[in-house]
């Protein structure tokens, strides 16, 4: 139990380090990386891991009697959960976002110190002892709140009456409905029945299984499969088409959606949002092929009235590309992510 | 030669002659062994199995090959549209060093360690301000050494990074060297050792690239352009650290091969070389309190602020840059990418940002933007379009692998047209339905038209009417003579223009052609640039996102009451809680 414990002070300490070494820039916000795609998930993994270390934090510091009140202890980690959806947190949360995370920990903290008749007292006795002022201390608190509590909140309301130029906030539609069908270079397609003519085995045949068996592997790197290199020139049917596409996405759209399909391209830092990032699991993955088809033929410019603000440069790439080139580029898009296209069933 | 000043108009000449001098002193910095100062010898790595290298192939076909090429010869399928090109790796030419000036980079594919290996470091941190992205993240750090051992012991063919017959390691003992405290007397004799060093002939007076922009070629023969001080994050080497001013110390002594760029290390002590790093490194844009900018992780350029503040002045609004109210005017940094929605696509695009200020008074509103280009251009003639049309004939290139008929071989030759800047607002952007913006691009239609204000290197200022990307504009005579250029001037590689335009009001504007600006409101604002020696014309050209142009209102009176009223109660509150407190206990113990 006792190691059990002094591991997790160790790694309540360790954290906490860390995160005040962001908050001051002393270490490189980057130490330990958000990955991408599991970002939500990590996040909740790392608050997990603090709360456990502060358990194991506050049985230590009990244990050597150095234990700190539950009044510091409920307002210490309110604190520590709004530094870190402050500074951990990346990209930023808005603060209107923030003060309601802020407001719910409240409440959890309030929950927690009130679980019972005992902790509750426990959590009120500083208060009522500086209120009632019996040491010498305590007096001299009393003053010190008396004076600063009223400049505090007068100057807290300054600043908030103080005119300021925030960014507004924009709210987006990232998946609009799509039509029931799109016109592209003169032809209709039916966005439930049209397939891609390049999805196909080396005989030519559509085949959803085939090409899914030789997209890149899952995991770190996302790498091709051992045996299903699109450069090789004996490639017929899916690979050849996939090679193909890579050269269509590399001409044109890795500008902003970046070598590795991430969003990250040459001009993506000057747009607002940056550029869908297709190896996040939200994105293309949960999008059937066609949907791709309307949006990629379509571009910014094409985004129906609630795909508002419409503050899009993505092309209509009817504008630049074939169909046949388009389908092929999204072919390419599904292989390198690793991801398959989702069916209309 | 103390009392060279950098900025002086005619120094190349004296420096010419000042180097004449003191070359005789140059022997004294050649430490012993022959070494220059700062570097050691250095072994070959040994060469990485065969395995390393077979997992590596796999890395290479899946992710660098779209641009390296299937043989390394830096001519995939992406290469053509890119600028900087993708590396040539056949030559194993490589830029970013800490070896000796035309020595193979550090690669051990055993040892992954910052400083010691210097391709590990480009993958992982990538080339800023060129096409390559930092890999870290993305592949594991074995897989990042596995496609280096593939990249060099394959494709690196004209030498061998194990052949001790051919191949030597001079490295430079970066590790040991403590950087020189930034001193202002450091920065000073480095301001004048790039004058004396002819750092200025290819960086120019003030460090922008401008020195000699046009006539410098690869080793390949592809035109490349020095680097911009100014723009530390886009530095090649700084590894997602632009600031670090050893960075610079390291490229300055090691230069960078297959460039124009020399190695100094002969020629400058480890002393001379921080001195110029320390004033390298003290041009790179700071803010108001000469701080680095925050860089923003996610694209390792400056953290952008999207809202454009606007300050109020009493009376005239100065011409003047130095005057106290420009001075204080915050800047912000707008980013700016190619315009690659519509043809002609602008892939290269050379203007990556502008500094933004703005101030107004109760008449007008003036922006003041600042740009670097590296060439002053105006066109020769008149121009085969007129200013209104938006459709014209500006052939864009096809990509090529070959040299012939290429992008790359008509870089820098382009026709030249005008530089030019735009500021492209909403019309009636109050009654835009939130949150709709017009489109990006000239507008919506003629319900959601925009007023676009150009001013071009010729001198000209010009209002449109935009309603849409690819309808001609609609000239705005009237408006135009309400405008004004404050300030239009090219100077050491850096556009300063002020341009003027009123507020608005219904007696003297159009209200459904002109954007009013009004204080305390957002008002979207889109800014354009074209760059005349790039092709830039029409719709070839740089765009930023939207931001907003706020005008700061004053502030008004009820600010400071009623946080006294407010703390005045707070003072209520508390007497109240404590004489209620007090109360209570003594109703307890009585």
């Amino acid at each position: 139990m006792k190691i059990l414990m002094s591991l997790g002070a160790l790694v309540g300490a360790l954290g906490l380090l860390l995160l005040g070494g962001m908050i001051f820039d002393v270490v490189p916000s980057n130490t330990v990386r958000l990955i991408e795609g599991y970002m939500p998930m990590q996040m909740l993994f790392e608050v997990g891991c603090y709360v456990l270390g502060f358990t194991g934090l506050s049985y230590m510091l009990n244990a050597m009697g150095l234990g700190i009140p539950r009044f510091w202890q409920g307002i210490g980690f309110w604190i520590f959960l709004m530094m870190y959806l402050k500074y951990r947190v990346y990209p930023p949360i808005p603060f209107s976002v923030r003060a309601m995370y802020g407001t719910v920990a409240l409440v959890t903290v309030f929950m927690w110190v009130s679980a019972n008749e005992e902790d509750w007292k426990k959590f009120k006795q500083p208060i009522m002892n500086v209120l009632d002022a019996q040491t010498g201390m305590n007096r001299l608190l009393r003053y010190m709140y008396l004076v600063l509590l009223p400049i505090l909140i007068g100057g807290f309301s300054f600043n908030a009456m103080m005119p300021k130029s925030e960014e507004p906030i924009e709210l987006r539609t990232v998946h609009p409905a799509p039509p029931a069908s799109t016109k592209v270079h003169g032809k209709t397609y039916v966005l439930q029945t049209s397939q891609s003519p390049y999805r196909v085995n080396p005989e030519g045949k559509y085949d959803q299984e085939y090409s899914n068996a030789n997209i890149v592997e899952q995991g770190m790197g996302r790498l091709m499969k051992p045996n299903a290199n699109p450069w090789d020139e004996k490639n017929q049917g899916y690979l050849k088409y996939v090679r193909e596409g890579g050269e269509i996405f590399f001409q044109n759209c890795h500008f902003c959606h970046g070598d590795n399909l991430n969003g990250r391209g040459l001009h993506a830092f000057a747009f607002n949002p940056i550029p869908a990032n297709f190896t996040d699991p939200g994105t293309i993955a949960q999008l059937q092929e066609t949907f791709i088809f309307w949006r990629v033929a379509k571009g910014g410019i094409g985004l129906p009235n609630e795909g508002f603000p419409w503050a899009s440069v993505m092309p209509p790439w009817e504008q630049h590309l074939t169909v046949d080139e388009i389908w092929k580029v999204i072919l390419f898009e599904y292989w390198h992510t690793g991801y398959y296209p989702r069916t209309w069933d | 030669m103390n009392s060279i000043s950098p900025k002086a108009g005619v120094v190349v000449a004296t420096a010419f002659a000042v180097l004449l001098t003191t070359s005789g002193f140059a022997s004294v910095v050649f430490a012993q062994g022959g070494l220059p100062e700062g570097f050691k010898k250095g072994d070959l790595a040994p060469e990485p199995s065969a395995e390393m290298i077979e997992a590596g192939k796999r890395v290479y076909f899946t992710k660098c090959v779209w641009c390296h090429g299937v043989d390394g010869a830096g001519d995939g399928p992406g290469a053509d549209r890119l600028w900087p090109r993708p590396r040539n790796f056949n030559q194993g030419t490589f830029k970013i060093r800490h070896t000796a000036s035309g020595e193979l980079p550090l690669f051990d594919a055993k040892k992954p360690v910052a400083g010691q290996n210097d391709l590990f470091e480009t993958v992982t941190h990538g080339l800023p301000g060129s096409a390559m992205p930092p890999w870290e993240g993305i592949l594991s750090e074995e897989q990042r050494l596995q496609v280096l051992s593939f990249v060099t012991t394959q494709l690196v063919k004209d030498r061998k990074f194990t052949d001790k017959q051919s191949e030597t390691q001079t490295i430079l003992n970066l590790a040991e060297l403590k950087p020189k405290p930034a001193t202002e007397e450091s920065r000073k004799r480095g301001s004048e050792l790039i004058v004396e060093k002819k750092c200025v002939e290819c960086h120019g007076m003030e460090g922008r690239g401008d020195g000699n922009a046009f006539n410098l070629k690869d080793d390949w023969g592809f035109s490349i352009q020095p680097a911009n001080w100014h723009k530390c994050w886009n530095f090649r080497g700084s590894r997602q650290d632009p600031y670090n001013v050893s960075n610079i110390f390291r490229t300055f002594s090691t230069g960078v091969n297959g460039t124009p760029m020399p190695s100094f290390a002969d020629n400058t002590s480890v002393d001379e070389r921080w001195d110029i790093a320390n004033f390298v490194n003290s041009l790179c844009e700071r803010n108001a309190l000469g701080q680095p900018l925050p860089i923003d992780p996610l694209t390792d350029k400056p953290k952008i602020n999207f809202v454009i503040p606007s300050d109020m002045v009493e009376g005239e609004i100065p011409s003047d840059i130095d005057a106290e109210v420009w001075q204080k005017a915050p800047r912000r940094y707008v980013a700016m990418g190619g315009q690659i929605t519509h043809k002609p696509r602008n892939f290269v695009n050379r203007i990556d940002d502008i500094w933004v200020r703005s101030l107004y008074n109760d008449k007008s509103i003036v922006y003041l933007l600042e740009w670097d280009d590296r060439t002053k251009s105006v066109a020769e003639g008149k121009l085969p379009w007129g200013p209104t049309q938006v459709n014209i004939d500006i052939k864009e290139q096809e990509p090529k692998t070959g040299e012939e008929g290429s992008i790359a071989a008509s870089q820098n030759n382009y026709a030249v047209y005008n530089d030019a800047i735009a500021i492209e607002t909403p019309v009636k952007w109050k009654e835009l339905p939130a949150p709709i913006k017009p489109r990006y691009l000239f507008g919506t239609n003629e319900q959601f038209p925009v007023d676009i204000v150009k001013w071009e290197a010729d001198g000209s200022l010009r209002a449109f009417k935009g309603t849409g990307w690819d309808k001609d504009f609609e000239q705005r005579d009237n408006y135009e003579e309400t405008l004004k250029v404050l300030k239009g001037e090219w100077k050491n590689g850096r556009w300063y223009v002020m341009i003027e335009r009123p507020l608005g009001n219904k007696k003297d504007q159009d209200y459904d052609e002109d954007t009013f600006f009004e204080v305390g409101q957002y008002i979207p604002t889109v800014f354009f640039a074209w760059d005349g020696h790039n092709g830039d014309a029409g719709r070839k050209m740089a765009v930023s996102a939207f931001y907003y142009t706020f005008m700061n209102p004053p502030v008004p009176q009820e600010t400071y009451i009623y946080p006294v009223v407010i703390a005045f109660g707070v003072v209520l509150l508390e007497g109240w809680v404590l004489t209620r407190r007090a109360n209570r206990k003594k109703g307890k113990t009585l």
